[in-house]
């Protein structure tokens, strides 16, 4: 059984009574040891995605149907102090910027002591030797436990944000693009860490972020967002290569080669569309070269176009998207 | 902990003391030099009209007042050091330091001092929870009342207490620190009866400065819960109460120490009015009946207390700057 199954979750914020449809009907699951890449440009849903699974969503957020079960359990329907034991007990989330995810004034070791000591018990030198033993595993000094958040480096910080997510043994971690803010080299070294660690606890891994290469290297399945909407789920090789829904074939035709031969860049004209007020039918039709009059009026299924490869497309399967790469 | 002393935290921190003798030295040759200027003779203030020349002569030299401006800065530093702050004029030709500290120093401090102490707990704490819930009853609610608190007259409401509590209920004495013509029995009675005569003006000050420090609080808190660190604690599922007072507070602090830093020289300064309308024998009072007396050898070492403990709240303020935020070296 999937570890983590999202199903039809719709989830949108209200501005005054208008509702921003942030999340709109988005389902997938991940399975132990398997890590969803989800991708899409700013403002498309993934975080909102992300929050609505640990309920971290600022007031004006409501999830407002749809079901997110964790381990089996519906986490949608629970009150919010059983949500409180359940975050980091069962699910973690390392957030983009590390620099501001610790608490400035307090030492980092103590952060992470506080946080198992609230959740598992015991005393405060069993939680230490945690953590020192965490930081090792990050490949961090257990030394410099007693550091402050200012004293580390970006790499540093993200290595110690990720022994916190790790500290109360989580069946799920949730990495909020966890590299974005980290040069490239720093980048590999926490992205090879973090296949590390979930290979030795089995985690199932939520990966969000807007850089593909960064999917395409680090995700067993992918899925693409526009729009609130998932409009492609598959197996990262599927996704890539035999791209269903014509959004990611054009996502994935912007990023030059650095190998391939020599080809125009895609580019996708207009912009995302304004989330109180998305187009009726596909909301990528206003932009979709291949739109047919059944778009502007019809929002497509979420269907299964071949084994395990989903999208939310009418004519997915049927597209020929202007021959070889 | 310990103050973390790297070698540059310890350079700052002479830099500091350094800095901070220098400005004192500053305001006390300011000092001198605002009443040595001011329009108006001091000499009037003691001299009368039918006073033979001798007795005048004498009173003037008596002073000091005969020699010369920079003579007379002399003299007056030499004698500071020597914790002589010279004569008051009116008060019998009392030392200044007696007039000051005798019994006034001490009836402001506990006064101050505890209109202070409540006000800062009740703001911080009602701070926090407004900002916890905000937009809720409790945060318009206490935000409204303090606000009307804060921006009443102090005189107003010292009046309206003393009327309704005072006269129409007798629940509290109408002036004074203690029954006048009572012999206490012991040190518990008299302290009964002093804080008894306390409650009024304690009232009316606390009134008055919770306002400040609750809305400061409530503000800082609000900014802090902005911040990713805070929706960090959140996801991480700790506890409100860890939340709010493990996390939240500690950052939020950091203004509220400049705050209660500023707000340190009140306690020695008193509030005049409020010790005028509840004729609270202090140092504001004092104050007030110096200006009217022209008896400036008491001004002078008023204002220079108030300066002296203005310029160390400021140093501590900065120290503790130092031992709450890591971030902070030199």
């Amino acid at each position: 059984m999937a570890i983590l199954e999202v199903e039809n979750l719709k989830t949108h914020y209200y501005i005054g009574d208008k509702p921003v449809y942030a999340v709109d009907d988005v389902s997938f699951t991940i399975d132990r040891n398997e890590t969803l890449g989800l991708a899409g440009e700013s403002g498309c849903g993934k975080t909102t995605t992300a929050y609505s699974i640990l309920r971290i969503l600022p007031a004006n957020g409501k999830i407002v149907e749809g079901s997110v079960k964790l381990d089996g359990e519906d986490l949608v329907t629970k009150s919010m102090e059983e949500m409180r034991k359940i975050r980091w007990k069962k699910a973690s989330i390392v957030f983009q910027y590390a620099m501001n995810a610790f608490n400035p004034v307090l030492r980092i070791g103590r952060q992470i002591v506080e946080v198992i000591q609230e959740k598992e018990g015991g005393s405060e030198q069993a939680a230490a030797l945690t953590v020192a033993g965490l930081f090792e595993e990050v490949g961090l000094e257990p030394s410099r436990i007693d550091d402050y958040p200012h004293e580390f480096s970006g790499g540093m910080l993200q290595r110690a944000i990720i022994a916190q997510a790790l500290s109360c043994d989580p069946r799920l971690i949730i990495a909020d693009e966890p590299v974005t803010a980290l040069d490239v080299i720093v980048q590999n070294k926490i992205l090879d860490l973090l296949r590390k660690l979930q290979a030795k606890y089995n985690l199932a891994v939520l990966f969000i972020t807007h850089d593909l290469s960064v999917v395409a290297e680090n995700c067993t399945q992918v899925g693409i967002m526009y729009a609130g909407n998932l409009m492609e789920l598959g197996s990262a090789t599927s996704v890539f290569k035999e791209s269903l829904h014509p959004y990611t074939y054009k996502l994935i035709g912007a990023f030059p080669s650095v190998t391939g031969p020599k080809r125009r860049l895609e580019f996708i004209p207009g912009t995302p569309p304004n989330l109180m007020k998305p187009p009726p039918g596909c909301t990528f039709h206003p932009r979709c070269p291949y739109a047919q009059d059944i778009c502007s009026k019809e929002l497509p299924k979420f269907e299964e176009i071949s084994n395990g490869h989903y999208a939310r497309c009418h004519f997915a399967g049927q597209l020929e998207f202007g021959g070889e790469e | 902990m310990a103050l973390r002393t790297t070698v540059g935290t310890r350079r700052y921190i002479v830099n500091r003391v350094v800095q901070t003798l220098i400005i004192w030295f500053l305001i006390v040759t300011l000092n001198f030099i605002i009443f040595r200027i001011m329009p108006g003779d001091p000499r009037a203030s003691i001299i009368e009209q039918g006073m033979p020349p001798e007795l005048r002569q004498a009173i003037v030299e008596r002073f000091g007042l005969d020699k010369t401006l920079l003579e007379q800065y002399v003299l007056y530093i030499v004698a500071l050091f020597q914790g002589d702050m010279g004569f008051s004029f009116s008060h019998f030709t009392e030392p200044v330091w007696e007039t000051i500290f005798g019994f006034r120093f001490t009836n402001t401090f506990v006064l101050m001092g505890a209109s202070m102490l409540v006000a800062i707990i009740i703001g911080m704490v009602m701070g926090v929870v407004a900002a916890a819930r905000r937009g809720s009853k409790i945060d318009t609610g206490s935000t409204v009342v303090f606000l009307v608190a804060y921006s009443m007259p102090v005189f107003w409401i010292g009046l309206l207490i003393l009327l309704y509590l005072g006269f129409n209920f007798g629940l509290i004495p109408l002036a004074g620190t203690i029954t006048r013509g009572v012999e206490h029995a012991n040190f518990i009675e008299y302290a009964a009866d002093y804080l008894h005569h306390m409650i009024g003006p304690w009232i009316v000050l606390t009134l008055s400065f919770i306002g400040g420090f609750y809305l400061i609080m409530r503000d800082s808190v609000l900014d802090v819960f902005t911040q990713d660190y805070i929706l960090a604690a959140e996801a991480k599922g700790l506890k409100e109460r860890t939340i709010l007072y493990g996390h939240a507070m500690r950052n939020a602090m950091l203004p509220m120490i400049s705050v209660i830093a500023v707000n340190m020289p009140f306690l020695i300064s008193g509030a005049t009015m409020t010790e005028f309308v509840f004729s609270w024998s202090g140092l504001g009072l004092l104050t007030y009946d110096s200006v009217l007396a022209a008896d400036y050898p008491v001004l002078q070492g008023v204002f220079l207390f108030l300066a002296t403990i203005t310029v160390i709240s400021n140093f501590i303020a900065d120290m503790l700057y130092l031992r709450l935020d890591p971030r902070i070296t030199y």
